[in-house]
C-alpha cells in the first residue's frame, strides 16, 4: 500500500493530497470524504462517508449537496462559509465541531471545509473519532 | 434462496432514509425524559444554534431557553398517548446571522416512554401574514368612513391614462378626462403644476404621498376628499413583468380620491386644532414655517417660481390702545378673513406674530405677488372691519421677497421680505414693497 494514502484527517495543506485521489484511493481514508464542484453538485463520496450516511454513492453523486444530500449542512456554518470564501477569491481550510444526523443519530462529528480559488472541486471532511 | 428480496430491502430501506433526511420539516423521536432516539437534518439544522454547545442529546434541554415548560407540559398530559401540543408558535433568538425566528412546534405522546416532535421554522410565512394583515389594515383604513373611493391610473407626469365607472362616480368626469392632470380634480387655485410633479416625485421617494383637502367634480361642485398617491412599482412586484405585460417602458402611479364627505368635520377639527391659529383660524407659525421648509425643499430639486408675502398691521398698537383687545382681535381676524378671501388654496396663509402674517405663495413670481398683495392692501382700505365698536378701519403695509439662488433658507428669504416690509413701513405705510434692490455698482 502506498504510504501517500495514508491521510490524516487533521494533517495540514490536505487539499491538494486529496484531489491527487481517485475514487478506490479515496474509499481507504479512514474519514468520510465529500467531494463537490463549485455548483455544490456531488462527485466524490467515499465508502466511510456513504456508510455512515446510510446512502450508497449511486445516490448521491451528481446531486447537489446542500439540498438535496445534507440539509443539516445547509447554513451558515458550512454552506454560507463555502460561498464567502469563493466570493471573496479565498482559500477555506477550517475546521469546526457538528452535530449530523447519522441515519437519524444526533452524531458529534468534527468537519473540516476546504476550498482554493485554484482547485475546480472543494471539500468537506468528516471526522467521527472525538 | 432468492437474495432479491432481501436487496430490494436495502434498497427500500436507503430511499426511506434519504426521504426523512430531506424531509422538510424537523422530526425527532425521544424517549420521555427527552433523550433524542432520532432526530432528521432539517431538525438537527434548527435546534443547533439553539442548544448550548451543539448538544442534541436531549430534546427538552435543547430546546429549554425558548420552551422550557415542554417536561412538565408532557407529564401533565396524563392520557396514554395524543397530542401534547400542535403547531405553538416558539420564538427564538437570531443567530450569528440574522434576526429572530419563529418556530412552529408540535409534540405527540406516542406511548409511555416515546414522543414525537415536529419542528419548523415559519419565520417566512408569519411574515408574509402579517404584511397581508397590515394590507389588510391598511385598506380598512382607507376606506373606513369613506362614502366612495376613485381608483385612477396615471401616466409618469400624472395624467389620467384610463377611466373607468369609479372616476365617474366619485369625480362625475366621463372619459373625455383621459389625458388630463391629476390637477383636473382639484379646485383651480388649489395646486400648481409644479406641485403636481412634487407630488409625483414624493409618492416615488417615499412610496406614497398623501392630501386631505377639497377636490372638485366635473359640474364644479365641490366635496372634501383625499388624494393619495402611489408608484404602480411599489404595487406590482416585478417592475418589468408589469412593464412587459403593459407594453410600456415606464409605469406610472395609482392615484386613489376618496370622497370623504361627511367625516370632513370631525377629522378637519382635529387637523385645525394643530396646525391653525386659535384666534383667526389661518394656519399657525409652527404650521407656516414646516410648510416653508417642505417648499424650499421643492425649490431646491427643482427651482420655479416662489414668493414670500409679509403683512403687518399698521398702528396696531394704537387700535388696541383706543378701542380695547377684543376690537383688536376683531381687526385680525377681519385681515385673515380678507386674506382667504385673496390668495389661493395653494398658497399657505399664516399668522406668525402678534399682528403680523405671511403667506406662501408656490409657483407665483414676484410679479404676480405683488399683484395679489396689492389687492389685499386695497380690499383692507377699503373695508373696515365691523367690531362691536363699530366699523375700524386698519391699513396694512406689505413685503415682498421671491427666491433665488442666492436665497438658500426659510430664514434668509423671510428676511429678505421683512427687509421690504421694513421699506414699507418707512415708505408711509399701507403700501408694497418689493425686494430691496442692492445693485451692482456701474464700472
Amino acid at each position: 500500500m502506498n504510504t501517500q494514502l495514508a491521510l490524516e484527517f487533521s494533517q495540514p495543506e490536505i487539499l491538494e493530497q486529496l484531489l491527487a485521489l481517485n475514487a478506490g484511493e479515496l474509499d481507504t481514508l479512514d474519514f468520510g470524504v465529500i467531494g463537490m464542484a463549485a455548483d455544490t453538485v456531488v462527485c466524490d463520496y467515499n465508502a466511510l462517508e456513504s456508510k455512515m450516511a446510510g446512502l450508497s454513492k449511486e445516490r448521491v453523486i451528481g446531486h447537489p449537496l446542500f439540498t438535496s444530500v445534507a440539509p443539516c449542512m445547509n447554513n451558515f456554518m458550512v454552506a454560507q462559509r463555502f460561498e464567502d470564501t469563493a466570493a471573496a477569491d479565498q482559500a477555506l481550510d477550517l475546521t469546526l465541531d457538528y452535530v449530523l444526523t447519522l441515519r437519524m443519530r444526533p452524531v458529534k462529528v468534527k468537519l473540516r471545509l476546504l476550498a482554493s480559488p485554484r482547485a475546480d472541486r472543494r471539500f468537506v471532511l468528516v471526522n467521527r473519532k472525538p | 434462496m432468492c437474495p432479491e428480496p432481501e436487496s430490494d430491502l436495502a434498497q427500500e430501506y436507503e430511499a426511506l432514509t434519504q426521504f426523512v433526511y430531506l424531509a422538510p420539516a424537523g422530526l425527532v423521536q425521544a424517549r420521555s425524559d427527552g433523550e433524542i432516539v432520532m432526530i432528521n437534518p432539517v431538525a438537527a439544522q434548527l435546534m443547533m444554534p439553539l442548544s448550548h454547545d451543539g448538544d442534541l442529546s436531549n430534546l427538552f434541554t435543547a430546546l429549554e431557553d425558548i420552551a422550557p415548560d415542554l417536561r412538565s407540559r408532557l407529564a401533565a398530559f396524563t392520557a396514554p398517548q395524543g397530542m401534547v401540543c400542535d403547531g405553538v408558535h416558539l420564538l427564538a433568538p437570531g443567530g450569528a446571522k440574522g434576526g429572530r425566528r419563529l418556530f412552529s412546534f408540535s409534540l405527540i405522546k406516542l406511548d409511555g416512554s416515546l414522543v414525537m416532535a415536529m419542528l419548523q421554522d415559519v419565520t417566512a410565512q408569519a411574515q408574509r401574514e402579517r404584511l397581508l394583515r397590515h394590507q389588510e389594515i391598511w385598506l380598512t383604513a382607507i376606506l373606513t368612513g369613506v362614502a366612495d373611493y376613485a381608483l385612477i391610473d396615471l401616466d409618469t407626469r400624472g395624467c389620467v391614462t384610463e377611466w373607468n365607472e369609479s372616476i365617474g362616480r366619485v369625480t362625475g368626469h366621463g372619459p373625455e378626462v383621459v389625458g388630463r392632470s391629476l390637477a383636473v380634480f382639484y379646485p383651480e387655485d388649489a395646486i400648481t403644476p409644479e406641485r403636481v410633479l412634487d407630488r409625483l416625485h414624493e409618492a416615488e421617494h417615499s412610496g406614497w404621498s398623501l392630501d386631505d383637502g377639497w377636490r372638485l367634480r366635473a359640474d364644479g361642485k365641490r366635496f372634501w376628499g383625499s388624494a393619495m398617491i402611489a408608484p404602480q412599482r411599489a404595487l406590482a412586484d416585478d417592475h418589468q413583468l408589469a412593464a412587459a405585460l403593459s407594453g410600456a417602458d415606464e409605469t406610472g402611479y395609482c392615484l386613489i380620491v376618496r370622497d370623504m364627505s361627511g367625516h370632513h368635520d370631525a377629522a378637519e377639527e382635529a387637523r385645525h386644532a394643530a396646525i391653525c391659529d386659535h384666534l383667526t383660524g389661518i394656519s399657525n407659525r409652527r404650521a407656516f414655517f414646516d410648510a416653508a421648509e417642505t417648499e424650499l425643499r421643492r425649490w431646491r430639486r427643482l427651482p420655479r417660481p416662489l414668493s414670500l408675502i409679509l403683512i403687518d398691521a399698521d398702528h396696531f398698537k394704537k387700535i388696541n390702545d383706543t378701542h380695547g383687545h377684543p376690537v383688536g382681535d376683531a381687526v385680525l381676524r377681519h385681515i385673515a378673513r380678507l386674506m382667504g378671501a385673496t390668495f389661493r388654496q395653494v398658497d399657505v396663509v399664516a399668522r406668525i406674530g402678534g399682528e403680523e402674517f405671511a403667506v406662501l405663495l408656490p409657483s407665483a413670481d414676484l410679479v404676480s405677488a405683488q399683484r395679489v398683495a396689492e389687492r389685499l392692501r386695497a380690499a383692507l382700505e377699503s373695508q373696515p372691519a365691523q367690531t362691536d365698536a363699530g366699523p375700524v378701519a386698519c391699513t396694512v403695509s406689505i413685503g415682498i421677497a421671491t427666491m433665488d439662488d442666492a436665497t438658500s433658507s426659510v430664514e434668509a428669504l423671510l428676511k429678505r421680505a421683512d427687509e421690504a416690509l421694513y421699506a414699507a413701513k418707512h415708505g408711509g405705510r399701507n403700501r408694497v414693497c418689493g425686494p430691496v434692490l442692492v445693485l451692482a455698482e456701474p464700472g
